[in-house]
């Protein structure tokens, strides 16, 4: 029982013929061997798989990588060199914004989306737009800072009240 | 014994990691990110129920060869993790159940398939044949006179009772003015790694080898019990811990999945593989916690406490798991019960119930997070029955830093500190001054304000003598290091502990930078690799750096010497006239770089000093001096409001006084600290697996279980003091758990501080509003 | 975590999608951010999914004089972002910004939500305070029910075999009206343990007061309504709340009951302050 999908992932045409039960994390992962998209519970809550369709991040996990026929999707490899995202990897690599590294994808692509849509970031609005993204190291404290330094490098943070 | 900070990159700098570029650019490579080829899917048959007999496993035709039951790797050997401790009644945990089921969960068969979906296809068309048995659920139930035996020939449903007596209570007792006693309990939770676990095992023929990746923190040590356990020799396995995404404990076991699925791959000789979902992970991983307390003070008017007396229950469930026992959570919080406070007279007793429920495991701050939990809320308890504030009663308690060294009531040797100090810093920086005027005055949105602390020691980097006190099945009393340069002067270090977020590739390389002066970004860490490093034990109870670092630091000063030797050679110069600094051996205005040493040492032998052996390494062991452990410690203090109307709490403050002497990195340092907090705040406010009477678990997915996101977590104000162990290298103490340790203590203090104008009180954690709420009802009720 | 097989479909209109819905064993996929953790969780027997995010009917707004028809594929994001039109005087943005996270907002739609019917679901509560029609079409044809009537308890609705919502219509709210919002969750983007709306028009003479989260359909107390719109004391509402509470009798713990209280006195307080 297989079905034909076909979308772009990375820039880059991908036609297969699929189980429709395949979710997109497993299509990216397991198919493509894009690793970099993580599964941490398989429900739709950790956000460690979170990827962009059509431009928007989505849970790859409960996303059915056949009714995301015609989509764009990007992961966080295929954000590499984009100037916003390396100045988000270059934020956490100072800020300490990541330990052991496995929320860090689902993370980086949330931020990405968060810097793009707003532009009157503090604190709380980060804390509170990232909540769909679960890490267990640490604490959220060096997450937020580095976001917050990208956000300010990016021009999206508020400034001094 | 102080560190030199010598140069922006030795010990005491801030150091940027040299981990996050691959683990940043998503080239992170978890175990579920490795491929074989021809690797098949592995789903567990697990037990749907509690307790029962299992009378067998009815498998579908079609998939009699893709179902695999105990009797298929029959060669295997059940876990057993005893302590030499008398009365300890010991488990047999199998690989996959033989005759009986005794928790949710547990592994009844393997199913294999070229996907995981199909693989649970076929666990899900299995059925089962089961006479079911009444489930020990809980603690009483499972103390009950007439309470089922979960294994046969037990006396009765626990695992170990001790007693630890020290002093003369009955004398205390009868003059004590004050008598404060509490009963309180600390939920189950799980560990949640965000990485699940995981096992990929092949058989590699050209080395004759089993090769067993696992999402692991000690892979030599799983080598170790994995050879034993499946029959075959050491040298014919090789266990590699690929990135592994956190692991608190939980990755610090022997699981039967470990087990199962290395024996599945010697039979069926393909690559196999077994993902750990997270419905597993919350049902069937190691649990964390579980303890019940019933503690008594005795103190004087004006609440300096002389003698303690406690009791610990904890709910270990159904197996004893390696190689930690099942009596090590409750035996270590009696074990510390009098925490920094001078306590002369202490009795505590230890009892490790089991019941059907997952085997419980070792959890960031074992055992210390609910010691810490029952003294700390007894002393707020103490300083409201004497009439005085609980920082006062606290500071009056304390072990004195005049005390140092101190021998506590329960046999700790407390090598260093002032503990005092340490908490008027903390107290200094919240200002509960400050915050009582703030809760006099009330809030706006009426929400109560409350004041909360907690102090605890930590007990890091034990050694030979502590594991030989508990009696454990393993002696972690080492670690190695072999330091090796490459023919072009660059450096590799080889670790035997396991590197999973810590920074450890980083700090090990600071420490070789302070012994040798070469670029961290000259250094590799190579870990992970039972055949890659010297035999390590890996990373769990606040060990790696203490104990890596004074191995790596040893090895490199031996290198340091050679280096020396060969430098002075080249240069002409006598060796007690150069210097090593800045990665150059010098002579007056010549120097000489590791490139040309290591050129000589490895390709040019006839440039070495007569007698100089080629090659460019050492290796070392460390074993600190001191082998009881290194004793952290910390004040956590914090600020909450509690919402009366819907039980919500919200934490407004928070900060941490700690010391775990000299700091490798102060970055990396924090930053364990702050998530050490957060997840302690689990433990506090969200985190519990309930299990209800017929021994169904209740919290299974990320629907039900709650872990705090960034908008629960609050922003942690970290102090830092540096008070060097005299017994360590550098006068490193361990630090990774400390975080996680006095968060339930605290927000339990300042949940009641909040609560006291209402008469009400909160005994559990997790705190959650229906708790708060029903406190304030009792409270209303008796009114 | 991987579903059981099941077959796929993505209908290209509305009447082979409702043709495909009467099949046994089919189930409609809207934004699936519900479903599709029950599918991974093996929780839900689906034998076809029939996946309506290829139709367009399902997509659009419509903004007519009385009201405006969502249709029922749009995102909760669309409504947070504000690319829609309002008929709430800001509660349906705000509501649509208040539960789960992003990126599941970017994928869950209000028709798939109301569908669902999970007691917890906020756009449920919220079309019941809304006073919200849904279209519903099916191969008997179309017809519209009121969201009160729709929901008959804990993931049960009015929706017949095959049947599926097509839009849901918000009467356009009176301009004098405020509204009262108060939510209790765990956490940020948790489901709600306890979520209140009170909506108030003085002018009009006219209160609504509705709680969800309450263990099955949302409860709406009228006279309670009435009463904070005649201007009751707090003491007096406080008490009514609570007996009507009771006599809804679902069996709420007593700290579920002062929660659930705390949440519509709020919100009634909020409204009144507006």
């Amino acid at each position: 029982m297989k079905n034909h999908v076909s979308l772009t992932v990375n820039g880059r045409r991908v036609a297969a013929e699929i189980e429709p039960r395949l979710s997109l994390a497993d299509f990216l992962r397991e198919h493509l061997h894009l690793t970099a998209t993580h599964l941490g519970c398989e429900h739709g809550v950790c956000g460690a798989c979170t990827v962009l369709a059509d431009g928007k991040p989505i849970r790859a996990c409960i996303a059915l990588a056949v009714s995301l026929d015609d989509a764009e999707i990007r992961t966080l490899e295929g954000l590499q060199g984009d100037p916003l995202m390396e100045a988000l990897k270059d934020a956490f690599h100072e800020k300490h914004g990541l330990q052991c590294g496995f929320c860090t994808p689902g993370m980086l692509v949330s931020a990405w989306d968060l810097l793009r849509r707003r532009r009157d970031l503090d604190e709380r609005t980060v804390r509170v737009a990232m909540s769909g993204n679960l890490c267990r190291c640490t604490g959220y404290q060096g997450i937020v800072r580095s976001i917050m330094a990208a956000a300010a490098h990016a021009g999206s943070a508020k400034g001094p009240a | 014994m102080t560190a030199t900070r010598v140069s922006g990159e030795g010990v005491g700098a801030s150091v940027r990691r040299v981990e996050d570029r691959r683990l940043l650019d998503g080239g992170g490579e978890y175990l579920a990110d490795l491929r074989v080829p021809g690797t098949v899917e592995v789903a567990f048959l697990r037990s749907p129920v509690a307790h029962a007999r299992l009378k067998g496993v009815d498998i579908p035709t079609q998939f009699r060869n893709s179902v695999f039951l105990a009797e298929d790797i029959g060669f295997t050997k059940p876990i057993v993790a005893a302590t030499a401790a008398p009365g300890f009644q010991s488990s047999e945990y199998p690989a996959l159940a033989r005759e009986k089921l005794r928790f949710v969960g547990e592994m009844i068969a393997m199913c294999i398939a070229p996907t995981r979906a199909e693989a649970e296809d076929i666990a899900q068309a299995c059925t089962l044949d089961l006479d079911e048995l009444p489930a020990v659920w809980d603690i009483d139930v499972a103390l009950a006179a007439d309470a089922p035996r979960i294994h046969e020939g037990w006396r009765d449903n626990v695992f170990l009772r001790s007693a630890i007596t020290a002093g003369d209570l009955a004398g205390i007792k009868a003059n004590a003015p004050v008598v404060v006693q509490k009963t309180l309990r600390m939920g189950r939770h799980a560990g949640v790694s965000l990485e699940t676990r995981g096992v990929l095992a092949h058989y590699d023929r050209r080395l004759g080898e089993l090769v067993v990746y696992s999402s692991t923190q000690f892979p030599h040590v799983i080598r170790t019990v994995l050879a034993q356990s499946l029959g075959i020799a050491e040298s014919r396995l090789r266990v590699v811990a690929p990135d592994v995404g956190g692991g608190f404990g939980i990755k610090g076991n022997f699981h039967p999945e470990e087990l199962a699925v290395a024996a599945l791959a010697m039979k069926l000789g393909c690559p196999v593989r077994w993902i750990e979902d997270r419905r597993e992970h919350l049902v069937a991983s190691p649990h964390a916690r579980e303890h019940r307390y019933r503690i008594t003070a005795y103190a004087d008017r004006s609440g300096r406490i002389r003698g303690l007396e406690a009791e610990v229950v904890v709910d270990a469930g159904a197996y004893s798991v390696w190689p930690w026992t099942a009596a090590m959570e409750a035996g270590m919080s009696a074990g510390i019960m009098t925490g920094p406070y001078d306590i002369p007279v202490y009795h505590g007793r230890a009892v490790t119930v089991c019941t059907n429920k997952s085997p419980l495991g070792p959890y960031r701050g074992v055992g210390r997070s609910g010691a810490c939990f029952a003294l700390e809320t007894m002393i707020d308890a103490i300083a409201r029955a004497v009439g005085r504030n609980p920082e006062d009663v606290r500071l009056e308690n304390m072990v004195p830093p005049s005390a140092m060294p101190y021998r506590s009531a329960t046999g700790k040797f407390y090598d260093s500190g002032d503990y005092p100090e340490c908490a008027r810093r903390a107290l200094a920086a919240i200002d509960p001054a400050a915050v009582r005027a703030r809760q006099a005055r009330g809030e706006p949105d009426g929400r109560l304000i409350g004041f909360g602390m907690a102090s605890y020691t930590e007990q890091s980097a034990h050694g030979t003598a502590e594991w030989v006190a508990r009696g454990m099945p393993v002696v972690f009393g080492y670690e190695p290091a072999l330091a090796r340069f490459t023919p072009d002067g660059k450096l590799i270090l080889f670790v035997g502990i396991q590197n999973h977020g810590q920074g450890l590739e980083t700090t090990l390389a600071q420490v070789a930078h302070q012994e040798l002066g070469i670029a961290v970004a000259d250094i590799v860490v190579r870990h992970g690799d039972s055949s890659v490093s010297p035999y390590g034990m890996g990373t769990f109870a606040s060990r790696s750096m203490t104990m890596a670092g004074g191995a790596v630091s040893r090895a490199c000063a031996m290198l340091a010497e050679k280096v020396k030797r060969i430098g002075a050679h080249l240069l002409q110069a006598p060796i007690d006239a150069v210097t090593l600094a800045g990665g150059q051996v010098a002579f007056g205005s010549q120097s000489v770089g590791f490139a040309a040493i290591a050129e000589a040492a490895y390709r040019h032998p006839e440039r070495l000093p007569s007698g100089e052996e080629p090659g460019l390494e050492a290796n070392a062991v460390y074993e600190p001096q001191c082998s009881t452990g290194a004793f952290s410690y910390a004040t956590h203090a914090c600020t909450v409001a509690v919402d009366p109307g819907t039980g919500m709490v919200e934490l407004l403050d928070y900060v941490v006084c700690h010391d775990c002497g000299t700091m490798v990195n102060p970055m990396i340092v924090e930053a364990q600290v702050v998530g050490g907090v957060v997840q302690g705040l689990g433990t506090a406010l969200y985190e519990e697996i309930p299990y209800d009477e017929n021994g169904q678990p209740l919290a299974s997915t990320f629907l039900d279980y709650l872990i705090p996101g960034a908008p629960e977590a609050p922003d942690v104000r970290v102090l830092h003091m540096e008070t060097p162990s005299p017994h360590t290298r550098f006068g490193i103490k361990g630090m990774g758990e400390g975080g996680a340790i006095a968060p339930p203590a605290a927000v339990v203090n300042a949940v009641n501080d909040a609560l006291r104008p209402l008469g009400a009180e909160v005994t559990e954690t997790p705190i959650t509003p229906e708790r708060v709420l029903t406190a304030i009802l009792a409270a209303e009720a008796r009114r | 975590m991987k579903p059981a097989p099941f077959a796929y479909v993505r209908p290209k209109s509305l009447g082979e999608a409702v043709a495909l819905l009467v099949q046994s064993g089919a189930r409609a996929l809207a934004g699936g951010q519900s479903l599709v953790p029950m599918l991974n969780l093996r929780l839900a027997p689906v034998e076809r999914l029939v996946d309506l995010g290829g139709l367009a009917e399902l997509r659009g707004v419509r903004d007519s004089s009385g009201s405006i028809l969502y249709g029922a594929m749009t995102a909760h994001a669309v409504f947070e972002d504000g690319e829609v039109p309002d008929a709430s005087n800001g509660l349906m943005p705000f509501v649509a910004g208040q539960f789960a996270f992003r990126a599941v907002r970017n994928r869950g739609t209000i028709g798939g939500a109301i569908a669902l019917a999970d007691p917890a679901a906020d756009w449920l509560t919220t079309a019941v305070a809304l006073e919200a029609r849904l279209h519903l079409i099916g191969v008997a044809g179309r017809r519209l029910v009121g969201a009160e009537e729709f929901v008959l308890g804990p993931y049960v609705t009015a929706l017949g075999e095959g049947e599926l919502i097509e839009a849901v219509e918000v009467p356009k709210r009176a301009a004098s009206e405020r509204w009262g919002h108060a939510r209790v969750a765990m956490k940020i983007g948790d489901y709600a343990e306890s979520m209140a709306i009170a909506l108030m028009d003085r002018k009009a003479g006219r209160g609504r007061l509705v709680l969800g989260a309450a263990d099955g359909a949302p409860i709406l107390f009228p006279e309670i309504a009435a009463r904070a719109l005649s201007g009751a004391a707090s003491d007096e509402l406080r008490l009514a709340v609570r007996r009507a509470l009771l006599a809804a009798d679902r069996g709420f713990t007593p700290a579920k009951l002062a929660m659930h209280t705390t949440t519509l006195l709020r919100a009634l307080a909020q409204a009144a302050a507006a």
